[in-house]
C-alpha cells in the first residue's frame, strides 16, 4: 500500500485497481485509482504529474521570444492554439499591434490545428471503443494538415510559427490551393466519419446517456470547451470575447442538449465543420501586407501583469503573465483546459462500468502533457 | 417484433459502415516503403542546422558575431571568436551543434543577419554513440555545402512589395522585420 491508496477505507465488496501510468486509454500517463464494486466505479482518484516538465519555471529563465517553442510542447496535438496565446499575452503587455493579415494568418492556423486536434481525438476515441478503422482515416486526413504546416513552417508537431507581433513566415505559394482543396475534402470525409458513427447502433449503445454532465457542476469544476458545450452552455471566447479578429468571420458555436458522451462527440465533429468555413474565410478574405509588426531585437515589455485567454480545441487556454519589465518574464501561470476538464472525470464516472470510464474519458478529450505541463 | 426490428436495423447499420470501408478496398496501399522511396522534404523544413558557405569563395558566411548563439532557448550552440589578422575579419574558431539538446525551433536561423546558418530538411542522423551527434565546424560546413539558400541580406534591405494574389507570396518576404542590434552581439 503505497501513500496514494493508504486512506481508501474499502468495505468487504470493494477493492482498488490502479488503471495507468501505461494504459492505452488513458491518452498518455495519468493514473487512475478506481474504488471498484465488482464491475462498477465507486470512486476514482486521478493522479497527475508524471509528464510534469516545469514548463512555468523554464519561462521564468527564457526571453520572451524564446519562450515560445517550449509553449508548443504543453498540448502537443495542437500547438498553434499554445503559441498564439503566448504572443496574444506578451502583445498585451507591451501593447503591440499585429497587423491584420498576421491576425488572419493566425486564426488560419488556429483553425487548421483545431481540426487537427479533433481528429485525433474522433479517432483516439473510436479506437478505445474498440474501432480501429475510423482511426487510420482520421489520421489520413490530419495527415494531410500535418502537409500544409509543414510546408508554411517547416515542423509537424512543434510548429513554433507564431512571433510576439505577428508569425514567422508567410504561406508559401501553393498553400492556397492545397488548403481550398482540402478543406472541400475534408467537408465529404466528415460525413464519412458520420456514416460511420453517429447513428451507428453500437456506437450509440456506448456513448448515448453516460456520463452526463450538468451544466452546474461543470462549471464549478472548470470544464470549459466542447465538454461544457456539450452539455448546451453556450460559452466560446471566439464570440463572447474575440480576439485576433475573430469577430470578423462568420461562424456557429455548436451546442449539444444533454451533456453525454454522445453530445461530446457531436459538438466536436461539428465543430470541425464550422472550422472549415472559418479556414474558408480566412484564405478568401486575407488582407494584404505585413505579417510581423515592428519588435524591437532586445525585447522589454514594461512592468505589470497580464491574463490572456483563448479557446483552445479543448476549451479555454490561457497565460498569466507577471513582467518586472527585464527581458525575462518574472512569473507564468498556464491555465490548459485539461486540467479543468479531467476534474469533472470522478463526478461523471461514479457509478458506470470501467468500459463506460474508458469511453467517458475520452469524450473528454484530455491530453496529459497540457494536465502537468 | 421489437426484437427482430433491431436485428434487422444493427445489421443494416453494420452494412452501411462496412460501405465506407468497402469504398477503400481497390484503392491502392499509400504505405511508402521508406528506405526505397524517400519522402521528398518541403524547402522550409527545420531539421538538422547547417552553416552556409559562400558559393564562390567556398568560405563560411559566418562572422561569428554570437547573435545565433544567444537566440538559441536550449543552448545548443556554442561559438569561440577568433579574428583573422591580415583581413581583420572575425570568423569562428570552433563551431559546436549539439544536436541531443537542438528542438529544431529555428530561432537561430531567423537571428542571424549574414545568411550563414540554416536548418535543412536533412535527417537520417541516427547512431549509436551520442557523442557523435554534436557536429563540430567542419561537419557542418559538409554538411551545408550544396544547400540552396536565398540571400536574406538583399530582402531586408528591399521594402517588401504589396503582394496582388495570395498564390504569389514569396516565402523569403517572411525575413525578420526587426534584425537584432549589432552592437548586443
Ligand atoms: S548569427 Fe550567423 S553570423 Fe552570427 S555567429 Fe551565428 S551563424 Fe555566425
Ligand atoms: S534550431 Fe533552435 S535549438 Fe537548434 S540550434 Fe537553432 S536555436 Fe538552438
Amino acid at each position: 500500500m503505497t501513500d496514494v491508496t493508504k486512506n481508501i477505507q474499502l468495505s468487504e465488496e470493494e477493492f482498488l485497481l490502479n488503471m495507468g501510468p501505461q494504459h492505452p486509454s488513458t491518452h498518455g500517463v495519468l493514473r487512475l485509482v478506481l474504488k471498484l464494486r465488482g464491475e462498477f466505479i465507486e470512486d476514482l482518484t486521478p493522479h497527475v504529474g508524471y509528464l510534469h516538465r516545469s514548463i512555468e519555471k523554464i519561462a521564468e529563465n527564457r526571453t520572451y521570444a524564446q519562450f515560445m517553442p517550449f509553449t508548443d510542447r504543453i498540448d502537443y496535438c495542437a500547438s498553434m492554439p499554445c503559441n498564439l496565446a503566448w504572443a496574444l499575452a506578451v502583445e498585451k503587455l507591451a501593447g503591440i499591434e499585429v497587423p491584420p493579415r498576421a491576425q488572419y494568418l493566425r486564426v488560419l492556423m488556429t483553425e487548421l490545428n483545431r481540426i487537427a486536434s479533433h481528429l485525433i481525438y474522433l479517432g483516439v476515441m473510436s479506437l478505445d471503443l474498440g474501432a480501429f478503422t475510423p482511426f487510420l482515416y482520421t489520421f489520413r486526413e490530419r495527415e494531410w494538415i500535418l502537409d500544409l504546416f509543414e510546408m508554411t513552417c517547416g515542423q509537424r508537431l512543434t510548429y513554433n510559427y507564431m512571433r510576439i507581433g505577428g508569425v514567422s513566415r508567410d504561406l508559401p505559394p501553393e498553400f492556397y490551393q492545397s488548403c481550398k482543396n482540402f478543406t472541400k475534402v475534408f467537408l465529404k470525409k466528415v460525413d464519412e466519419y458520420e456514416a460511420l458513427f453517429t447513428y451507428n447502433p453500437i456506437f450509440l449503445t456506448r456513448t448515448k446517456d453516460i456520463g452526463i454532465l450538468p451544466i452546474a457542476v461543470g462549471l464549478e469544476y472548470g470544464a470549459s470547451g466542447p465538454t461544457i458545450r456539450g452539455s448546451g452552455h453556450n460559452w466560446d471566447l471566439r464570440k463572447v470575447e474575440p480576439y485576433s479578429s475573430y469577430e470578423k468571420f462568420d461562424f456557429n458555436v455548436p451546442l449539444g442538449t444533454k451533456g453525454d458522451v454522445w453530445d461530446r462527440y457531436m459538438v466536436r465533429v461539428q465543430e470541425m465543420r464550422e472550422s472549415c468555413k472559418i479556414i474558408n474565410q480566412a484564405l478568401d478574405g486575407l488582407p494584404e501586407g505585413e505579417i510581423k509588426a515592428k519588435v524591437p531585437g532586445v525585447f522589454k515589455p514594461p512592468a505589470g501583469e497580464v491574463i490572456s485567454r483563448i479557446e483552445a480545441p479543448r476549451g479555454e487556454m490561457g497565460y498569466y503573465l507577471v513582467s518586472d519589465g527585464s527581458t525575462k518574464p518574472y512569473r507564468v501561470k498556464i491555465r490548459t483546459a485539461s486540467y479543468g476538464n479531467l476534474q469533472v472525470l470522478r463526478y461523471l464516472s461514479r457509478g458506470w462500468k470501467i468500459a463506460d470510464l474508458v469511453a467517458i474519458f475520452g469524450s473528454l478529450d484530455v491530453v496529459l502533457p497540457e494536465v502537468d505541463r | 417484433m421489437g426484437y427482430f426490428k433491431e436485428f434487422f436495423s444493427g445489421i443494416y447499420n453494420l452494412l452501411l459502415g462496412l460501405k465506407t470501408t468497402a469504398k477503400y478496398l481497390p484503392e491502392r496501399a499509400v504505405t511508402l516503403q521508406y528506405p526505397k522511396e524517400k519522402w521528398p522534404m518541403p524547402e522550409r523544413s527545420r531539421g538538422i542546422v547547417v552553416l552556409l558557405s559562400d558559393p564562390d569563395t567556398g568560405e563560411l558566411n559566418c562572422t561569428a558575431c554570437l547573435l545565433c548563439q544567444k537566440a538559441c532557448p536550449v543552448a545548443a550552440i556554442t561559438i569561440t571568436q577568433a579574428k583573422n589578422e591580415t583581413t581583420n575579419k572575425r570568423y569562428p574558431k570552433t563551431f559546436e551543434v549539439n544536436n541531443t539538446i537542438c528542438c529544431f525551433c529555428g530561432l537561430c536561423e531567423e537571428a542571424c543577419n549574414f545568411d550563414a546558418i540554416k536548418l535543412t530538411g536533412l535527417y537520417e542522423f541516427a547512431t549509436f554513440d551520442k557523442e557523435s551527434l554534436i557536429f563540430q565546424k567542419e561537419k557542418l560546413q559538409e554538411l551545408g555545402r550544396n544547400v540552396k539558400y536565398e540571400k536574406k541580406r538583399k530582402s531586408v534591405a528591399k521594402k517588401p512589395a504589396a503582394k496582388s494574389e495570395t498564390t504569389e507570396t514569396k516565402p523569403q518576404s517572411a525575413a525578420p522585420s526587426d534584425p537584432p542590434k549589432g552592437e548586443e552581439a
